[in-house]
């Protein structure tokens, strides 16, 4: 009787192990990543969502979406949701660099690992950020037409006259851009004195109706604007409704050709520049910065790390006028123009 | 003797006391012109060339998308109520004539006309909620604000929608005048707008039911005014005029995405409050609006002229928008104090 219930017991014990097996088996298989996002405003945006789900996807990993339309409040409640949900991990775009800050203290109080795709938080000790190197690429982008530059002012003698348009101050990515366009005028005003005059800093706040009206005052006010860099590739339509009536919004080799360059590198810049209106847009490696992102958070999952602290960085490139026959394959934007983007 | 003295006492009197009513009842427009002759005084740039002319057409022409839903509002906030969905009736008006563009090939004057019926069906919207189920436009419209961007965000997928170029030509119309190019449709959809909302105001009985029920809707309906039509009337009048601001905004910009217009409701009500008109109904002009409308952009066109620096542009923004209301509420006190002094007859 005794070793009658011992076998039982014994056998009891063995499924019970078994089960627990299968369901821990079944857990690791059917791995959950909270992905949470902002409004996907831009192509840019669009172009990155896809990225990341499909591949998660493709790995057979379920992915919970969360859109916040541009509220970072209701961005952390999904965040909490997803935390209550037990997700293994969390992928943020977040509204801005304060609100990244509380979700990833959130999600690290809960353990669970916690990674920000491309709009990092001001406080860059915590979570996984994945980020753009805005100055870099921008500087990369401002390079290139700062050599065109160079060679309209030693052959006329008159000062090239620069202006940026820049973002929403309380972004970082547009602090970056800002900060790499000046790295580049100041660099070559120091090499070659008088080559640049003061810049004119338009605000466009990210906002088209805005950089509109501020555009316009700008140009009115400096006709001889030849220099112009944009913050973002989106406002190029907004940029050519302003120089157009002004017989500024001409291709290169015409002698009222303004020397442009953007930065974010979407379909509409691959367009202009191969059009010849634009000369350069620094381009942020989506593709690239996707597949970072995803791999330090599943790396963090796997090794049982609940709260990874690490900066990774995408330098960008630069598309150019000159380079855009053999790199324009590696532009997003590129990509997305040649599906017919902009014919949709 | 007194009775001459006493006469020319009070005619001189009344002599300061209209100068001081004038300037009390234009301090918008003296705030207005001030504020472009400092800024002028201080960039000789201005009075350059044909920069003057160019930057007074500018202003005008920036000021038109503002204006025109301003001046929308300005018929709600005479009645005493509020209309929060501007914004988001500009997105999704301007959303429905994107997708008609570039899904189903509209020409420009049909996707206008699509927008135009699409910004009418949402203020008609507002109107039955206001009128026939009794909630407070706050409410209602704050709903509609929410709505109609969930709307627009779900016909889009959040995508932005880039305009076919025909629409921007149709916003680069221009007229020539020698080196002066005018951009002419916000400008020309702007005066029509005022000329419209100034005649119905002042030279019609529809006109004055809406300062009557602004005013006391009560006494209105005892008049014989049919209050709940006239309310109506005032959202469906604001939804127009938003969807034909959205409209001729994404003429000028080509791009549209998810936070366009986005707070739009906020500066339609400064300008309509700069520009005298009370929040709490019965008191106000059109012609105020857009002298408050014109303000806030001379403001923001003047700063960008003179280069001032990005991070000091938004603290003086805001200093002059506090002056000029500030001399508001001076005027609303004075003229009140004016009133309560002349209730007696003067003796003749």
């Amino acid at each position: 009787m005794f070793n009658k219930l011992n076998r039982y017991s014994l056998v009891l014990v063995v499924l019970a192990l078994l089960l627990t097996m299968v369901v821990t088996v079944s857990a690791q298989d059917g791995m959950t990543i909270c992905f949470g996002f902002q409004d996907l405003e831009t192509e840019f945006w669009v172009a990155g969502h896809k990225a990341i789900t499909e591949t998660l996807r493709g790995q057979g990993i379920e992915v919970l979406e969360y859109n916040a339309n541009e509220n970072p409040d209701r961005q952390l409640e999904q965040v909490r949701e997803c935390i209550a949900q037990g997700v293994d991990g969390i992928i943020i775009i977040p509204q801005d660099g304060d609100s990244a800050v509380t979700i990833i203290g959130e999600a690290q109080a809960a353990d669970i690992p916690i990674a920000v795709f491309n709009r990092p938080p001001n406080d860059r000790s915590k979570g996984i950020t994945v980020v753009a190197d805005n100055v870099s690429a921008t500087e990369q982008a401002v390079e290139f037409i700062a050599q065109k530059a160079l060679a309209k002012w030693e052959a006329t003698g008159t000062p090239i006259k620069p202006l940026i348009v820049v973002g929403a101050l309380q972004d970082t990515n547009a602090i970056g851009r800002r900060e790499g366009f000046f790295n580049v005028i100041n660099r070559y005003n120091e090499k070659y004195p008088g080559m640049f005059a003061e810049p004119i800093e338009v605000a466009s706040e990210w906002d088209a109706a805005t950089a509109l009206a501020n555009l316009e005052a700008a140009i009115t006010a400096n006709p001889d604007v030849d220099f112009l860099y944009t913050s973002s590739d989106f406002l190029f339509p907004t940029i050519r409704s302003v120089l157009e009536p002004r017989g500024k919004w001409v291709p290169m080799g015409d002698k009222n050709h303004v020397l442009m360059a953007g930065l974010d590198g979407d379909a509409t810049a691959c367009m202009l520049i191969e059009q010849g209106y634009v000369d350069a847009t620094g381009v942020q490696n989506l593709f690239y910065e996707a597949e970072l992102t995803m791999n330090r958070l599943l790396q963090a999952i796997e090794e049982g790390d609940t709260q990874p602290n690490e900066v990774l960085l995408d330098p960008g490139f630069a598309l150019t006028a000159g380079n855009f026959i053999w790199q324009s394959d590696d532009m997003w934007g590129c990509k997305l123009y040649r599906e017919g983007f902009l014919d949709q | 003797m007194n009775v001459s003295i006493l006469k020319t006492n009070r005619s001189a009197a009344n002599g300061r006391t209209n100068i001081t009513q004038l300037l009390l009842n234009n301090s918008t427009l003296i705030l207005f012109v001030a504020v472009f002759l400092i800024f002028g005084l201080s960039s000789p740039k201005l009075f350059e060339g044909n920069n003057l002319v160019n930057s007074l057409i500018n202003i005008i022409k920036q000021a038109s998308f503002t204006g025109i839903i301003a001046v929308g509002m300005t018929f709600v906030l005479l009645t005493g109520g509020i209309d929060l969905s501007v914004g988001s009736n500009m997105y999704l008006s301007s959303v429905v004539a994107g997708l008609l563009m570039r899904q189903q090939g509209f020409e420009v004057l049909p996707a206008l006309l699509a927008a135009l019926v699409t910004g009418t069906l949402v203020g008609a919207f507002n109107a039955v909620c206001v009128v026939k189920l009794k909630i407070v436009p706050f409410m209602v419209t704050l709903g509609t604000l929410v709505v109609a961007r969930g709307i627009g965000t779900f016909l889009t997928d959040s995508k932005q929608i880039d305009f076919p170029q025909r629409m921007l030509d149709f916003g680069q119309i221009h007229v020539t005048f020698g080196a002066i190019q005018i951009q002419i449709v916000p400008i020309i959809a702007f005066f029509i707008i005022i000329a419209l909302a100034y005649i119905i105001l002042t030279r019609t009985p529809v006109g004055r039911q809406v300062y009557a029920v602004g005013n006391d809707i009560e006494v209105a309906k005892k008049a014989g005014i049919n209050a709940d039509r006239v309310t109506a009337m005032v959202y469906i009048v604001s939804g127009f005029c938003a969807a034909l601001a959205g409209f001729i905004l994404i003429a000028q910009i080509g791009r549209l995405d998810r936070s366009f217009a986005e707070g739009k409701e906020f500066d339609a009500i400064a300008a309509a409050v700069l520009g005298g008109t009370s929040l709490f109904g019965g008191v106000g002009n059109v012609l105020g609006t857009v002298i408050g409308a014109l303000l806030i952009q001379m403001v923001q066109y003047m700063l960008q002229f003179n280069n001032v620096n990005l991070y000091i542009q938004p603290m003086v923004r805001a200093a002059i928008i506090f002056i000029a209301v500030f001399f508001d509420s001076l005027r609303e006190a004075n003229l009140a104090k004016l009133k309560r002094r002349f209730i007696r007859p003067v003796e003749s």
